[in-house]
């Protein structure tokens, strides 16, 4: 106790140069969450983005589907694993759909697609980005049987209107070409040019009988979660409810979307990177500050010494110092921090000026506001780690001042 | 003279602490020299994946097409625009489009069918040498087709499976044809990833009915050093009754990209260097401090103020001096090394990852420039100067009998 008080006695000496110091710890806190806060921010958004749309941040499929996700593989009882998925806390949301290739054809025009044939009782815009950006009409309601929603550029290609016809051809479950028709009923753009000139919504009960599936049959259920972090562990208590199930598998939005979950993975990996070697910098700031006070003070820990001060509590005094520096760091960094945390949470930063608004990576379209976000345990990963940056900083240092003999210490003066 | 000589004698007095702050400060150049290259090989490696694999410098098409893709908006005489270019020094290769359903087992996918000249292709982009299973397309072998390796994965197909792709002809009819899958492409660009089906351009014609006219001309630069918008005013010039467009206007999203990056590289440097401010600062105001009496030795000794200050300025100017060479000593080997040995992230990026719908190398080279070297030293100079400042100042101005009983 009696170290720790004379730790920050000696901090208080020489007032400037420790508040730099701390100032220096302080920024290195500002640029972590800076860092991270973007990222944790953008990765939700993206996450959240990729799964409305389609495959949510759960999938329950044919265990083949993933691989070749063709029409003849699919869930028989999907409606049932819908209802059990709904039971399970955390999850906001569960739709049966049938997902496909198909090709489109509007007059003497035909283009190639991915069709969503959804149920219209069950989807929200809040889980169908479709849904979400449409520019005129509305989805199909449940008595409207032949109702279609179609992509602004598919529109565009296939000069559709609202009320037009467009005719789908997909292949059924013997592997036989079926056509249905259908009628626009609403158009929507998302912004990305590669989805609005190829994904259009069908409705569930047709494409069902178009392809022979049974009543319940559908190609996935794709879940939703508060919260993507909680991906596993719903996966895990969803696979123990369909342990007994048959052909049935569980997929996380880390192995459905894994091109997403790569890109993630590489940027998150460089923001680490780059935090550590900032880091370094800062902490060999830190360790010539320390290395500076212990040189000045030679003298003074003679006579500590020769007062009956031991080696190791030299040592000590000196890393208490540096722990005191971490703590005054982290304090103005949390006071620097916050302005510029609430500001970028709340009203962000916005690039869709320079970027555009159709910018998409892996696939999904990323949003041109930066804006923050932190995870509780990105905050203590922040803390803890400038903490033992500058306590590892101190570890030279005090090694120094430690080892030194009384008798030639108090020479040096 | 005199003092240059006297900032040279001081850079050794304090030692430790000065190889401390020449060291950091060599450490984060050196850094970023590394952050740098390796951006420019990123950005190298997307334009030579989007310009080099698939785009094209420039796309020629005929009126409307690029609005309205149409299997009968052609442009005409071909063989006579062709030798056109090539007289204006361009290098061009001809491509026909049409869409149609491609089917194998039970599974089926709208498909773009390409047909490719397959003499001229390889002259513009390197389509052909990236090849992920199979071969390259051949005269040879006029059923034999190359797929986009996502609309493989849909389809289930693999090398030597057959496929067979309805489409309506330009004549009305219903083009109805077996093919067998020679090879499948690595990963290029999303669009060509899910829907690309290549095939020679006379089996195209011959299947799809279209004995004339192509639907795009894909251009490249003889010189690459001819500014791209000139080249395009240039060919726009040659052929007024169509569509000229560069890769820039073909792909706006990916062009903003690639200027945006260099935002960003300034504003890592920017934050990377606010860390090594504070700590020249830190440094820099510690041995003033303890020199103060020392100054005001020499001042009273006639030292004037500007000296003192330029003295300190140049004490400084020579550690980052110092600490810019160990840091070309250390950056530059090191991003020359990963020039030649690619870092490998195929562990992380899928193989199918895309951005601004360009595929991604999972290989990152970095490529250094004259950029990714001169920018981080010169920003070093420049966050030193800016950080040294006050504490120059401050030694200028001391009162000479304050400063010799300062303690």
């Amino acid at each position: 106790m009696q170290l720790a008080t004379m730790a920050w006695r000696t901090l208080m000496r020489n007032k400037r140069r420790s508040v730099i110091t701390a100032f220096s710890v302080a920024f290195g806190v500002l640029l972590s969450v800076t860092f991270t806060a973007s990222g944790d921010y953008a990765y939700t958004n993206m996450i959240n983005t990729s799964a409305v749309m389609g495959l949510g941040h759960l999938s329950v499929e044919h265990p083949d589907y993933q691989d070749t996700p063709t029409l003849d593989k699919r869930l028989l009882e999907a409606e049932a694993v819908r209802q059990r998925a709904l039971q399970i806390p955390g999850v906001t949301a569960a739709q049966v759909r049938i997902m496909g290739q198909a090709m489109f054809a509007g007059g003497a025009k035909s283009v190639g697609g991915v069709f969503i044939a959804i149920d219209p009782a069950q989807e929200t815009p809040a889980h169908n980005i479709f849904l979400r950006t449409l520019i005129a009409g509305q989805c199909f309601s449940l008595g409207e049987e032949h109702g279609v929603v179609v992509g602004a550029r598919m529109a565009e290609k296939l000069n559709l209107r609202l009320g037009k016809k467009l005719v789908f051809t997909m292949t059924d479950t013997n592997g036989e070409l079926v056509s249905e028709l259908g009628r626009v009923s609403g158009i929507f753009k998302t912004g990305d040019d590669s989805v609005d000139g190829g994904v259009v919504l069908l409705p569930l009960a047709l494409v069902r009988r178009g392809l022979g599936y049974e009543p319940t049959a559908a190609s996935l259920v794709a879940i939703f979660l508060n919260d993507h972090r909680q991906a596993e562990s719903v996966k895990g208590t969803l696979a123990r409810f369909l342990a007994r199930s048959k052909e049935i598998t569980v997929l996380t939005w880390q192995e459905s979307q894994a091109d997403l979950a790569g890109l993630i993975g590489v940027d998150r990996l460089f923001s680490y990177l780059l935090q550590f070697l900032v880091g370094l910098v800062i902490a060999a700031g830190i360790m010539n500050t320390l290395l500076m006070s212990v040189m000045e003070r030679q003298r003074e820990f003679g006579i500590m010494m020769a007062l009956g001060m031991m080696p190791g509590q030299v040592v000590r005094l000196v890393l208490l110092e540096s722990c005191w520096l971490g703590i005054l760091g982290l304090i103005l960094g949390v006071v620097i921090t916050t302005p510029w945390f609430l500001y970028m949470a709340t009203v962000g930063l916005d690039f869709s000026a320079q970027i555009g608004e159709d910018y998409s990576a892996g696939g999904v379209l990323v949003d041109p506001v930066m804006k923050f976000r932190l995870y509780r345990e990105s905050a203590l990963c922040i803390a803890g780690a400038v903490f033992s940056l500058t306590l590892v900083a101190g570890i030279f240092p005090a090694f120094k001042a430690g080892r030194t003999t009384p008798v030639e210490n108090l020479k040096q003066g | 003279m005199q003092i240059l000589f006297f900032a040279l004698r001081n850079f050794n007095r304090a030692r430790t602490r000065t190889w401390i702050t020449v060291g950091a400060m060599a450490f984060a150049c050196a850094i970023m020299i590394f952050y740098a290259s390796l951006l420019e090989g990123w950005l190298a490696g997307m334009e030579k994946n989007a310009v080099g694999m698939d785009l094209g410098e420039f796309q020629i098409h005929a009126r409307g097409f690029r609005a309205d893709p149409d299997l009968y908006k052609r442009i005409g005489g071909e063989e006579n625009v062709l030798a056109q270019l090539g007289r204006q020094g361009f290098v061009a290769a001809p491509r026909l489009y049409a869409s149609g359903l491609a089917a194998a087992g039970n599974a089926s996918s709208g498909i773009e069918l390409r047909g490719v000249d397959l003499a001229r292709e390889p002259l513009v982009t390197a389509l052909n040498a990236h090849v992920w299973r199979g071969q390259w397309l051949a005269q040879e072998d006029q059923a034999g087709v190359v797929v986009g390796r996502k609309l493989a994965r849909i389809l289930g197909l693999g090398v030597g499976d057959e496929v067979v792709v309805v489409a309506q002809a330009a004549d009305g009819s219903t083009a109805n044809e077996l093919f067998r899958v020679r090879g499948i492409l690595k990963s290029v660009a999303e669009g060509v990833d899910r829907s690309g089906f290549l095939m020679p351009s006379a089996t195209f014609r011959r299947m799809m009915i279209v004995p004339h006219g192509v639907h795009q001309i894909v251009v490249k630069r003889q010189i690459p050093a001819e500014d791209l918008n000139r080249a395009t005013t240039r060919l726009a010039r040659l052929l007024p009754n169509h569509e000229v467009r560069n890769w820039r206007q073909l792909q706006p999203v990916l062009a903003r990209l690639f200027e945006m990056s260099d935002i960003s590289l300034v504003i890592m440097l920017l934050i990377t260097y606010a860390a090594v401010g504070i700590l020249t600062l830190n440094a820099l105001l510690m041995s003033v401090f303890e020199r103060i009496p020392e100054f005001g030795v020499m001042k009273a000794l006639g030292f004037s103020p500007w000296g003192l200050f330029a003295m300190i300025v140049a004490e400084s100017m020579f550690q980052v001096t110092v600490a810019a060479f160990l840091a070309l000593a250390v950056g530059l080997p090191l991003s020359l090394y990963f020039s030649s040995h690619p870092i490998d992230f195929s562990g992380f990026v899928q193989s199918s990852s895309t951005i601004a719908g360009v595929a991604l190398d999972a290989k990152w080279y970095c490529v250094v420039t004259m950029n990714s070297v001169v920018l981080p030293i010169l920003f070093l100079y420049l966050v030193a100067g800016l950080a040294i400042l006050y504490p120059a100042l401050k030694a200028a101005m001391l009162k000479p009998l304050a400063a010799i009983h300062h303690r």
